[in-house]
C-alpha cells in the first residue's frame, strides 16, 4: 500500500512537470537556436528544490508523499539533464561556438549557485520565523 | 495532444528513476552516484533515440517525456548544494566534472551508435 502511494505521488507529480517543461519549452520557441526553455526549467527547478525541501517542508507541515511527489515527481520531471546535453550537442554541432559557452556557463554555474542560493533563503525564511515566534512568546 | 504523451513518458521515466533512487539508498556509499548514473544513462538513450527514432510522436514519448523526466537537474544540483554545504569540496567537485563530462559523452556515443 506505501509502495502504491509513492508510486502514484512521483507518478502524477511527474505528469504535471513533464507536461509543463514542454508547454515552457514551446512557449520559447520550441527547439531550434539558444535552449532558453531548457535553461529556464533548469534554472527555476534547482532553486526550488531547496526550497521544498529545507523550508516548505516544515513551514506547511507538508506530508512526506506530497514532499516525493513535488520533489522526485514535479521538480524532478520539470527538470532534465538529457535535453540539456541534447543541446550542448546541438549547439557543438551547429557551430553555435558563443552560444555554447553561454549556455555551458549559466546551466552549469547558474545551476550550483541558484541551489546554494535556494538552501540559504530556506535557512534565512525558517531562521527568521523561528525568532520572530519566540519574541511573541 | 503532444503535451499529453511528453507527459505520460515523464512520468514512466520518473517513476524508474524514484526506483532505482530509493533502492540505492541501501548501498551506503558516501557518493550520489545513483543519481549521476541515470543521468548519464538517460542521456545515452536520449542520443540513440534522436538518432534512431523519426516518428514525432515516439520521439516526443521517448525523448522528450521518458528521456527528460528519467534525467534531473534539480537532484543534481541539491546534491552538489549537499555536499558543498557539508564541506566535502573534492567530492562536489568530481561529481560536478563527472555529470557534465560522462553526460555529454553519454548522448555523443548514443548519437554515433
Amino acid at each position: 500500500m506505501k509502495h502504491l502511494i509513492s508510486f502514484l505521488a512521483v507518478f502524477v507529480g511527474a505528469l504535471f512537470g513533464g507536461g509543463f517543461r514542454y508547454l515552457i519549452g514551446l512557449a520559447f520557441g520550441g527547439g531550434s537556436g539558444f535552449p532558453f526553455g531548457t535553461l529556464f526549467v533548469n534554472l527555476t527547478g534547482a532553486f526550488c528544490l531547496p526550497l521544498l525541501i529545507h523550508y516548505l517542508h516544515d513551514r506547511f507541515e507538508l506530508s512526506d508523499g506530497l514532499v516525493l511527489s513535488l520533489s522526485s515527481g514535479v521538480l524532478g520531471a520539470y527538470t532534465t539533464f538529457s535535453t540539456f546535453t541534447a543541446d550542448v550537442f546541438r549547439l557543438f554541432s551547429g557551430g553555435e561556438f558563443v552560444l555554447l559557452g553561454l549556455y555551458l556557463i549559466l546551466s552549469m554555474v547558474g545551476g550550483f549557485l541558484l541551489a546554494l542560493l535556494g538552501n540559504y533563503l530556506a535557512a534565512f525564511l525558517a531562521h527568521r520565523e523561528f525568532w520572530g515566534n519566540k519574541k511573541a512568546d | 495532444m503532444n503535451v499529453v504523451i511528453v507527459a505520460l513518458g515523464a512520468s514512466v521515466g520518473a517513476f524508474v528513476r524514484n526506483e532505482l533512487t530509493q533502492a540505492s539508498r541501501k548501498i551506503k556509499i558516501d557518493f550520489p552516484w545513483m543519481t549521476l548514473l541515470i543521468n548519464v544513462i538517460g542521456s545515452f538513450i536520449l542520443g540513440l533515440v534522436t538518432a534512431k527514432i523519426s516518428d514525432n510522436a515516439l520521439l516526443l514519448f521517448l525523448g522528450t517525456g521518458l528521456c527528460g523526466g528519467f534525467t534531473t537537474f534539480g537532484t543534481f544540483n541539491f546534491e552538489l548544494s549537499q555536499l558543498w554545504f557539508q564541506k566535502r569540496y573534492f567530492r562536489c567537485f568530481v561529481y560536478f566534472c563527472l555529470s557534465y563530462l560522462l553526460g555529454i559523452f553519454g548522448f555523443v556515443c548514443g548519437i554515433i551508435l
